[in-house]
C-alpha cells in the first residue's frame, strides 16, 4: 500500500518555521513538521514514556514534544541511563522502551545501553538527532556516524533520508524491535528533516517492505517435535534448561506444564531465573560458572538436555567439549542462527518458546523421574552440609541476610534489579524467586552501572510493584547521577549497596588466578547517607548484621527513594566457581578453598 | 584476503567438526538500501570470514542487488554464517551454492609489458584462454579474460614472463546450472 504522505505534494520541504504546539486531532492529511510526525508516530505506537536528553540536533523534536502531553519524557542525567531505563522498562513490561539523544556525544553515550539490550534481546527504540543533511559527512559540530557506530549492536538502524519516510520508519522500527527475537533499533533523524514540513495522514498504512523474516514467529515443526518427544520419552536422566526466551515469550505456564507432565528437573539460566518459582520441587537451580555444584553435575550426567530460549553462553557451558558430554540436545530458540552455534543440537527446533513447549507437552508421554531427581537432591544436600561447615563471619551484614530481609519485607513481590559482579551472583543464587520476571540484570554484556537507571525504567513501567536495586559499590557509582532523575521524577525505588570496598568480582579473580595481586580493585566511595541527603533522598549505612532487617523495613516504610549502604565483609567470595575455560563440573568449592588457601 | 588458509578456530564450536573446509559460494539478494552493505560486511568481518572475492551488482529484480561471496570455511561455520546473514533486515535471500551446482565466472583485465615484437605472441597466448586484447600500444598489451578463478590464475602465471603491470579482477559471480533459479 502506498502511504498518503508519499503521494501528497511535498511542500515547504526546507522550511525552518515550526511551533511547539502540535495538535493531536486525527483529521486527515495535515501539514506537520518532521518533529511532529515523529511524535504522532510514537503516540500511534502506544508510547507513553521516553527517556532522553536534549541537544542541538534533536531540539526541534523537543520543541514539538510539548504539544503531545501523553508522551511523558524523563530527563535523565546521562544518555547511557536513558538507554538502560528504556531497557528496564521493556524487560518489565514486554513493551518497547524508547530513548532519545542528540547527535554526536548524545548518540555515542547510548552505545553501551544499546549493546546491553542487543546482548539480552530486549526491545528498545533509540531516536537520535543528526546534523542537517547537507552537513552529514563533513565533520560538522557534534556529528558522528551513529549508523556506522551502532550497526553491530542494533538489530537494525535507519538514517531517515526524507521526511516522507519518517512515519513508516517509526512503525517499522517498533515492529522490528519487538518481532521475532527482540532487540534494539535506532532511528537517526537529521535536524533539517525534523524542521521541514509535509502533509501527514495518520491513517496511512505502513510496511513497505515485505521481507521481515526477523519479525516472524516461525511455525513449530511437527516433525521436530515428534523427534524431540521420542528422545524425551526414552530419556533416563533428562534436564530442562530454561533461558531468557521463556521469559520473553511469557511461557511460564507452558514451562511448568511441560516439566510437570514429564517430571523433568528444570535449570534456569541467569536471565531465565524466576520463570519457574524456586519453591517448585522440579526447579533445581542455576547452571554455569557460579551455579551450585549439583546443577552442573546434573548437566554432566544428563542423557537428554532440552534447552529452551537460550544460547549456551560461555558462562553457562564452561569448556564446551565437556558441557553435557553424555546428552543429546534438543534446542528450542526463535533465532535460527543460534542452532549449532555452540553445541550441535540433535533436534533443533526454531520456534517461540511458548509454542514449542505447548507442542512438546502435547507430544510427550507422562513420566516419573523420581530416582533421577532424588539423586540430584542428594548431591545438593551433601554440598549444603559441606558448605555449612565453613566458618563464617557473623558480624557484618551478609548478602544472604540482606536478600532474605528484602524478600520478607516485600512478600516476594518485588522486582529485583541487579548490577554486575559478586552481588549479582549472590542475588541470583540466594534470593528466593517466586514472581515470574522478577529478576532483571544485564546478563550477556555484563554492564556495570545498569541497575540504577534500569530500575527506574522498571518502576515507571509497573508503578505498583516495589522495585529494589541490589548493586555493588563499584557499579552503583557508574550511573549514580540518576539519583537526581529519580528525585526530580518522584520515582521511588529502594537501593541496597553491597559495599565491600573492592571491585569484588575482579578481586576474587585476582585472588584465585592472579596470586592475590589486587591491582586497582580497592575502591572508595562517597558517604552514601550524605549523598542521598544531597540529592534530597534518604540514606542509611548498616554495619552490623542484626540491623539488616530493621533497615530494610525502614526503607520500605520511608517515602521516596532510599539508599542503604550495607558494609559487608571485604573479601567474601562467590562460591562455587568454575574457572573460565574449565569444565563446569570442575568447581572451586568454598569448603575446600576457605579452609586451605587463606593465608 | 588470504587464500586457502584453515578457518580460524572459533570459540564454542569445539565440538563441531572443523574439518572439510572448502570453498563456498554464497549468493545474497539484498535491498539496495542505505547501510545494507556495511551490515553484510560487518557480519563477515566479525566472524573473521576467510573471504576470497566479493562481487556486487544489480539483479533481475528492481532495487535488489545480487552479491556473490567466495569464502573458505567449514560446513558448520558456513551454515551459521548463512543464518546470521539472513537476520540482516535488508537481506532478502541467501543461498550457499556448492561448486558442483554452480557455474562460476570471473573477469580479469591484465596489463602486460610488451615490446612490439612480443605483441602477437601475447595475444596468441591470450587466445588459448579465450582472452582478447582490449588495448595494444608500444609498451603494453591489455587482455580481457573471463573464466574460473583457476583459469585466470593460470593465464596470469604464464604472462609473468613478460612482466605484469596490473591485474584487475571482478571477483566471482555464479548461477545454478540448469533451469532453476537461485531466488525462487
Amino acid at each position: 500500500m502506498v502511504i498518503a504522505a508519499t503521494v501528497m505534494q511535498k511542500q515547504n520541504a526546507e522550511t525552518t518555521q515550526i511551533g511547539g504546539t502540535g495538535q493531536q486531532s486525527l483529521e486527515d492529511a495535515r501539514e506537520l513538521s518532521g518533529s511532529q510526525i515523529l511524535c504522532e508516530a510514537l503516540v500511534r505506537e502506544g508510547v507513553e514514556l521516553l527517556y532522553g536528553y536534549p541537544g542541538g540536533a534533536i531540539m526541534p523534536f523537543y520543541d514539538a514534544l510539548t504539544g503531545y502531553p501523553t508522551l511523558r519524557h524523563v530527563l535523565v542525567r546521562h544518555e547511557q541511563a536513558a538507554a538502560h531505563a528504556a531497557d528496564g522498562y521493556a524487560r518489565a513490561t514486554g513493551k518497547v522502551g524508547v530513548c532519545v539523544a542528540t547527535s554526536g556525544p548524545g548518540a555515542t553515550n547510548l552505545v553501551t545501553g544499546l549493546a546491553t539490550a542487543y546482548m539480552d534481546s530486549t526491545p528498545i527504540v533509540a531516536i537520535t538527532g543528526q546534523v542537517a543533511r547537507p552537513f552529514i559527512g563533513r565533520d560538522a559540530f557534534q556529528e558522528t556516524d551513529v549508523i556506522g557506530v551502532t550497526q553491530p549492536i542494533t538489530k537494525h538502524n535507519f538514517l531517515v533520508r526524507k521526511i516522507e519516510d519518517l512515519a513508516d520508519t517509526v512503525r517499522e522500527a517498533f515492529k522490528l524491535a519487538l518481532g521475532g527475537r527482540p532487540g534494539p533499533v535506532l532511528i537517526d533523524v537529521p535536524k533539517d528533516i525534523q524542521l521541514s514540513k509535509t502533509q501527514y495522514s495518520p491513517s496511512a498504512s505502513v510496511n513497505s517492505r515485505e521481507c521481515y523474516r526477523v519479525t516472524r514467529t516461525p511455525e513449530v515443526s511437527t516433525a521436530a517435535i515428534a523427534q524431540a518427544a521420542k528422545l524425551i520419552n526414552k530419556a533416563e536422566c533428562p534436564i530442562i534448561m530454561s533461558g531468557h526466551g521463556v521469559i520473553l515469550s511469557k511461557a511460564y505456564d507452558e514451562l511448568r506444564a511441560f516439566a510437570e507432565k514429564t517430571n523433568i528437573p528444570v535449570i534456569t539460566t541467569l536471565l531465565g531465573l524466576s520463570a519457574l518459582p524456586d519453591s517448585h520441587p522440579l526447579n533445581i537451580g542455576m547452571p554455569g560458572m557460579h551455579g551450585p555444584a549439583h546443577v552442573n553435575k546434573a548437566i554432566g550426567t544428563a542423557d537428554v538436555l532440552i534447552g529452551v530460549g537460550l544460547r549456551f553462553d560461555d558462562r553457562v557451558t564452561g569448556k564446551v567439549s565437556e558441557f553435557a558430554p553424555h546428552a543429546r540436545i534438543i534446542h528450542i530458540d526463535i533465532d535460527p542462527s543460534e542452532m549449532h552455534k555452540v553445541k550441535v543440537a540433535t533436534v533443533p527446533i526454531v520456534a517461540d518458546a511458548k509454542d514449542a513447549l505447548a507442542a512438546l507437552t502435547m507430544a510427550v508421554n507422562p513420566a516419573d523421574h523420581r530416582s533421577w531427581i532424588n539423586e540430584i537432591r542428594s548431591w545438593e544436600t551433601r554440598n549444603a552440609e559441606l558448605a555449612s561447615n565453613v566458618k563464617r563471619d557473623q558480624q557484618y551484614p551478609d548478602p544472604t541476610s540482606i536478600l532474605e530481609a528484602i524478600r520478607a519485607e516485600t512478600n516476594g513481590e518485588a522486582i529485583i534489579v541487579t548490577d554486575v559482579g559478586q552481588h549479582q551472583m549472590w542475588t541470583a543464587r540466594h534470593y528466593t524467586w517466586s514472581r515470574p520476571n522478577s529478576h532483571i540484570t544485564s546478563g550477556g554484556l555484563g554492564t556495570m552501572g545498569f541497575a540504577l537507571p534500569a530500575a527506574m525504567g522498571v518502576k515507571m513501567g509497573i508503578p505498583d510493584t516495589p522495585v529494589w536495586v541490589v548493586a555493588g559499590d563499584g557499579g552503583i557509582q557508574m550511573n549514580i547521577q540518576e539519583l537526581a532523575t529519580l528525585q526530580q521524577q518522584g520515582v521511588t525505588i529502594k537501593v541496597a549497596i553491597m559495599n565491600n570496598g573492592y571491585l569484588g568480582m575482579v578481586r576474587q579473580w585476582q585472588q584465585f588466578f592472579h596470586s592475590r595481586n589486587y591491582s586497582e580493585t580497592p575502591i572508595t566511595g562517597p558517604d552514601y547517607v550524605k549523598l542521598a541527603d544531597a540529592y534530597g533522598l534518604t540514606g542509611m549505612c548498616i554495619t552490623r548484621r542484626e540491623d539488616v532487617s530493621a533497615a530494610v523495613h525502614r526503607a520500605m516504610e520511608t517515602e521516596g527513594t532510599v539508599i542503604i549502604d550495607f558494609v559487608i565483609e571485604s573479601e567474601s567470595n562467590v562460591y562455587p566457581m568454575v574457572a573460565p575455560g574449565s569444565a563446569i563440573t570442575n568447581m572451586i568449592e568454598e569448603h575446600v578453598e576457605e579452609n586451605t588457601s587463606h593465608d | 584476503m588470504t587464500r586457502h588458509a584453515a578457518p580460524p578456530g572459533r570459540a564454542g564450536q569445539e565440538n563441531a567438526s572443523q574439518d572439510g573446509s572448502r570453498a563456498h559460494i554464497l549468493v545474497l539478494f539484498a535491498n539496495d538500501s542505505h547501510g545494507m552493505l556495511d551490515r553484510i560486511v560487518g557480519v563477515l568481518r566479525r566472524r573473521r570470514s576467510n573471504m576470497q572475492t566479493f562481487a556486487i551488482g544489480r539483479s533481475e529484480l528492481p532495487n535488489v542487488v545480487r552479491i556473490t561471496v567466495v569464502m573458505h570455511d567449514s560446513e558448520v561455520g558456513v551454515e551459521q554464517l548463512v543464518e546470521q546473514l539472513r537476520k540482516i533486515v535488508d537481506v532478502r535471500h541467501v543461498v550457499n551454492l556448492s561448486s558442483e551446482q554452480a557455474v562460476a565466472r570471473e573477469l580479469a583485465l591484465i596489463k602486460v609489458n610488451s615490446t612490439a615484437a612480443q605483441q602477437n605472441e601475447i595475444i596468441e597466448l591470450g587466445h588459448l584462454f579465450g582472452a582478447h586484447a582490449l588495448d595494444v600500444n608500444q609498451e603494453t598489451v591489455t587482455l580481457e579474460v573471463t573464466g574460473s578463478a583457476d583459469k585466470i590464475e593460470k593465464l596470469v602465471t604464464l604472462l609473468q614472463t613478460y612482466g605484469i603491470r596490473e591485474v584487475a579482477r571482478s571477483g566471482c559471480v555464479a548461477m545454478i546450472r540448469g533451469t532453476s533459479e537461485v531466488y525462487e
